[in-house]
């Protein structure tokens, strides 16, 4: 199944400009903040609540930032590339320059779980990412994430 | 007694040749030539312009062991096919099958009247002759390489040539009325046809659910389940012929509704089913191949060439993206459905009822059936894999299914118990995990039976037994398949999120939602690993923990120091199905017990 119904075309950042782990968590909460209606403050938070556990840097430069939202009314994704690649403590010790963000209501349960597992195969493939980082504009991004997973 | 001594030579010659069919197999799948292709040369080289010299011009018995081949074949297929496949892609498929053909004989008439000098109406006859695909041709070509589609595609284009057939036939058999003379108006035409498929479909559909039926309510001697139902597939095929309904898709319906139905002996039905469509079709490929006239058909090469390129380049391609328009596909999967328009016997089995019935320019009508069929099993088939990979069509690495060994439980039908042999490397050792709906029931090593509990965590070399629900056994078979070994470890398979192991189970439960006792939140993940382990834990040791499962990621000093979530159960990756991928392992195990006798 392709991301496009966890994440809407203007949740697309084709650029972003940052230089830690911190300022990339702080950016993305306050561009969800501004999509969602929420403060950046409550996100922030709840994205390193989760990132003590472990660091959502999945390997191959690829970071799943994630959490619940009580009182979201849906899954909420945003996508980043970013200018130039940071450290994310992830496990493999590459740097990090693609983003997902979600963010799951309290009530998504299994959905939460289920997006997340989908979100991080789909990143997973060579492929996708190969076009991701050739892809420089929001549109071009964008579809990316809406194509069909190769392994359906 | 001169005739005795006859029919005694005609069962020897008979025989061996079938023989030839069989052992040349041997040849065809070490060098991944098409299998028919191969039966096809047998024939034609015992025939009369071969070496062999058999003077064979029997058209009535080649129709009539085509006919009970292909109501065999089309039975089997169906009653392999899973409802949940059929629903997915009917809506494609059946386009393709009914529109779809009549659109690729209709593209390829022009070439008939223009390069043959045939009529409008004889010219739409050789287009629908060759119009429809072939079912044994593209099972086995498609999973006899290890070929893996996704499997939206692989399953249009399986239901596709298994639903094509009835139509194609319907086609011929009318085209061949008209030009037989029947006058018919269009009104009646079109209600023959809506009758043969209402039949068809009706008595498929009660066939299928009596026998059902039957199978679980008569006490059959053990071993007459498989013949009984059998008999039974040709009984539904001929009573609907009689009877002025399609028996091809009667039969065809009747196996998919027994095959989804839970049934007594099913693993047996199947092995049986097997084997008999695999000797119908070897008897069939070879029957047609001594029917075959070389050296008649060399006049009819160049036209029959001209045939087959615009079928295959021009008008299976036009009818395919048109067919699919509507559908949700790539261009390089409409690209690829267009050239996996594999022939096989079917066009020859159609071609041969012009001559059957004694129509003028019948043997015209055979011959470049028989060239197109050659032409696409060579071409498109040799060329499938390639073109996989050049329209980036292919998933994954082909792998060879293992083998499994399946066993009726008589006396229930839930369960049936499969085996397999565990190989240095395969998904199972890895994740140490089974689908919930699969249960260890015992493991065999080094020649002792032990129950799960006895033999403690599997090793490579041991032999394992499990029990599944029947339907499902054949999506173990990823599972157990031995892969080569891994050239960094895939992390991918461990866990799609990492965490320290250090943390608690409740703070992880506070954001993935996972139902954790009270007693047990303050635990460490290294904790409750070692406790529930009661030993050191392994990297790739799985336990469930709620709607997740841990994986032990890192081990530091045997106590644990990362974990991998994985947040759903992997899906069983798409299982080897078809026909032709169980045929070609089983000619494989014939094969090799034949060499180790």
């Amino acid at each position: 199944m392709p991301l496009n119904d966890l994440i809407a075309p203007q949740a697309v950042i084709p650029a972003l400009k940052v230089n830690t782990k911190k300022q990339a968590l702080q950016e993305l909460a306050e561009r969800a903040a501004e999509l969602t209606g929420r403060t950046e403050r409550e996100i922030l938070e709840v994205l390193m609540q989760r990132e003590r556990l472990g660091s959502t840097a999945i390997g191959s430069g690829i970071a799943i930032p994630h959490g619940k939202l009580p009182k979201l009314d849906k899954l909420f994704g945003l996508f980043a590339r970013l200018d130039r690649p940071i450290d994310f403590e992830a496990l493999d010790g590459q740097p990090v320059d693609l983003v997902f963000l979600l963010l799951a209501p309290e009530s998504a349960g299994a959905d939460h779980l289920k997006a997340l597992a989908r979100i991080a195969r789909m990143l997973r493939e060579p492929e996708i990412t190969r076009m991701l980082r050739d892809s420089h504009d929001r549109e071009a991004l964008y579809a990316v994430l809406a194509l069909p997973p190769p392994m359906a | 007694m001169d005739s005795l001594d006859a029919v005694s030579l005609s069962i020897l010659l008979g025989s061996l040749l079938i023989l030839a069919g069989i052992l040349s197999s041997l040849a065809a799948l070490r060098f991944g030539a098409p299998l028919l292709l191969v039966f096809l040369a047998v024939g034609m080289a015992a025939g009369e312009a071969g070496p062999g010299g058999v003077p064979f011009d029997d058209v009535e018995l080649a129709y009539t062991v085509g006919s009970v081949a292909l109501a065999l074949i089309l039975f089997d297929g169906g009653l392999r096919t899973r409802y949940a496949t059929f629903r997915s892609v009917l809506a494609p498929s059946v386009v393709l099958a009914t529109v779809g053909v009549m659109l690729t004989a209709a593209l390829t008439a022009p070439v008939g009247v223009h390069v043959l000098g045939l009529g409008w109406v004889e010219a739409l006859l050789v287009g629908a002759v060759v119009a429809s695909t072939d079912a044994a041709a593209v099972f086995f070509l498609l999973h006899g390489r290890g070929l893996r589609l996704r499997p939206r595609v692989a399953a249009t284009i399986e239901i596709e040539s298994g639903t094509n057939d009835p139509f194609a036939i319907f086609l011929t058999l009318l085209l061949v009325e008209i030009l037989a003379g029947s006058q018919h108006s269009w009104p009646e035409i079109a209600a023959g046809l809506a009758g043969q498929a209402l039949g068809g479909t009706l008595i498929g559909v009660v066939a299928g659910r009596g026998t059902a039926h039957a199978l679980n309510r008569l006490a059959l001697p053990q071993g007459l389940h498989a013949p009984f139902v059998t008999t039974v597939a040709l009984v539904v095929f001929g009573f609907s012929q009689v009877v002025g309904a399609s028996g091809f898709l009667a039969v065809y319906l009747a196996g998919l509704i027994l095959g989804n139905r839970p049934i007594r002996a099913h693993t047996a039905i199947v092995t049986f089913l097997d084997a008999a469509t695999w000797l119908a079709q070897i008897v069939m490929f070879l029957l047609l191949g001594l029917l075959a006239w070389p050296t008649r058909m060399i006049w009819t090469l160049v036209p029959a060439l001209a045939v087959a390129g615009v079928l295959m380049f021009v008008a299976r391609p036009i009818a395919v993206f048109l067919c699919l328009a509507p559908f949700r596909f790539t261009w390089r999967e409409r690209a690829f459905i267009s050239w996996v328009g594999l022939r096989g016997a079917v066009g020859i089995f159609l071609a041969s009822i012009p001559l059957l019935v004694g129509l003028p320019n019948a043997q015209l009508y055979f011959n470049v059936a028989f060239v197109v069929v050659l032409v696409s099993l060579l071409v498109q088939g040799w060329t499938l894999a390639p073109a996989a990979k050049l329209l980036r069509i292919g998933v994954g690495r082909a792998e060879t299914p293992p083998r499994r060994v399946d066993l009726d439980l008589p006396g229930q039908l839930e369960q049936e118990l499969v085996g397999y042999h565990v190989g240095a490397n395969n998904p199972y050792l890895r994740r140490k995990l089974v689908p919930s709906w699969a249960k260890l029931a015992l493991v065999v090593r080094e020649e002792r039976v032990l129950a799960p509990e006895e033999a403690g965590p599997i090793r490579p070399g041991d032999y394992v037994y499990l029990l599944v629900p029947p339907e499902k056994a054949f999506a173990l078979d990823r599972f157990f398949v031995d892969m080569p070994p891994v050239r960094a470890p895939d992390s991918g398979l461990l866990g799609d999120f990492f965490v320290g192991a250090e943390i608690t189970l409740g703070s992880l439960s506070e954001i993935y939602g996972l139902g954790i006792a009270p007693d047990e939140r303050d635990k460490t993940l290294a904790t409750w690993f070692a406790e529930r382990l009661g030993r050191p834990p392994e990297p790739g040791d799985t336990l469930p923990l709620g709607t997740i499962a841990l994986v032990a990621h890192r081990v530091v000093d045997e106590r644990l120091a990362s974990v991998g979530l994985r947040l759903v159960e992997p899906e069983p990756p798409d299982p080897p199905t078809g026909r032709a991928a169980r045929l070609a392992r089983r000619l494989r195990r014939f094969a090799q017990g034949w060499l180790n006798a």
